[in-house]
């Protein structure tokens, strides 16, 4: 095989990452500007390229069309927010888990199994917090109506743990956490009124018409 | 306007062009500064045709590879010569301020 095919198949692999509508309509026309782009002899994708195909295929299959209102636009990055939050909190809480287990102990040693159970869902939950985020606002920008409901639902619970982690002395051991819980709150209440904002309601349908 | 959305809209004023052509063009305009690449200016046409800025001219085969070259629409060129116009008023704005505190200092 020539280098400049195996190149060819190089890209071509990377753009696997793109959604099948725009592949179809451009991974011909993509593939021979690539080709152009490569130097005389070049048989590997570099690094910038590799970084710079994969980051723009995602910011494409992520982010609202170009057709949602401003107001939906603003809430589905605040979701976006939402997951790099989510993210951050689960990175401190996994790499501090020995100090915030012996806060724990040390600042209300009575109640010390709510708080392994706390610390427990937080590793556990989180990722799937992430990607529930992720999903919201995929969702939200495209205009589905369950994922309207998906937040407000999301919300209900985070007003609900909030006050359990209040109770159970967070404040305490793992202040950081109920921050960032809290900051989760304040952002899904200001999606919330984004997307049910009257400028956003022609852009949701009943999921039964989507 | 975001500045890789100004240079493509920039490329595309006089005359319609196929991907790699914007791409060489945003790197004269920009004189080098700017290197932009494939992933991100296909992301950006892709936009910029949803929200009607651009379209596609006509289609071509060249050494077996399709090449598509793209056009500035009317809202595309309105947009861009609105934007060209508050960035030079700007421009002007700073240069005229610099001059005065140049005066002010000697």
């Amino acid at each position: 095989m020539t280098d400049s095919a195996d190149l060819e198949r190089r890209y071509s692999r990377l753009l696997v990452w793109y959604p099948a509508a725009f592949r179809h309509e451009h991974e011909a026309e993509m593939l021979g500007v690539l080709m152009d782009s490569a130097r005389d002899g070049q048989h590997r994708v570099g690094l910038a390229d590799t970084t710079n195909l994969v980051r723009a295929a995602l910011t494409m299959r992520l982010r609202a069309p170009a057709a949602a209102p401003r107001t939906v636009i603003a809430a589905v990055r605040l979701m976006y927010a939402g997951a790099a939050v989510s993210l951050a909190c689960w990175i401190s809480t996994v790499v501090t888990e020995p100090s915030v287990r012996s806060a724990m102990v040390r600042a209300v040693a009575a109640r010390w199994p709510l708080m392994l159970v706390h610390i427990t869902a937080v590793e556990a939950l989180l990722p799937v917090i992430v990607v529930g985020w992720l999903w919201l606002a995929w969702a939200n920008g495209r205009g589905h109506h369950g994922a309207r409901i998906a937040l407000v639902a999301y919300f209900s619970l985070i007003t609900l743990v909030l006050p359990w982690m209040l109770g159970i002395g967070a404040a305490v051991y793992a202040p950081a956490d109920l921050i960032s819980m809290a900051v989760l709150w304040l952002i899904q209440l200001s999606a919330i009124a984004l997307i049910f904002n009257k400028r956003s309601e022609h852009y949701y349908r009943p999921a039964e018409a989507s | 306007m975001q500045e890789t959305t100004f240079l493509i809209l920039t490329a595309l004023a006089d005359t319609s062009q196929h991907g790699y052509g914007i791409m060489t063009a945003v790197g004269e305009i920009s004189h080098g500064r700017v290197r932009m690449r494939a992933g991100t200016l296909y992301a950006a046409l892709d936009r910029l045709s949803q929200e009607g800025l651009v379209a596609i001219d006509r289609e071509e085969i060249v050494g077996n590879r399709l090449r598509r070259y793209y056009k500035l629409t009317a809202a595309g060129t309105k947009q861009l010569a609105a934007e060209a116009t508050r960035l030079h008023a700007n421009a002007i704005a700073a240069l005229s301020r610099l001059k005065l505190a140049e005066g002010m200092a000697t």
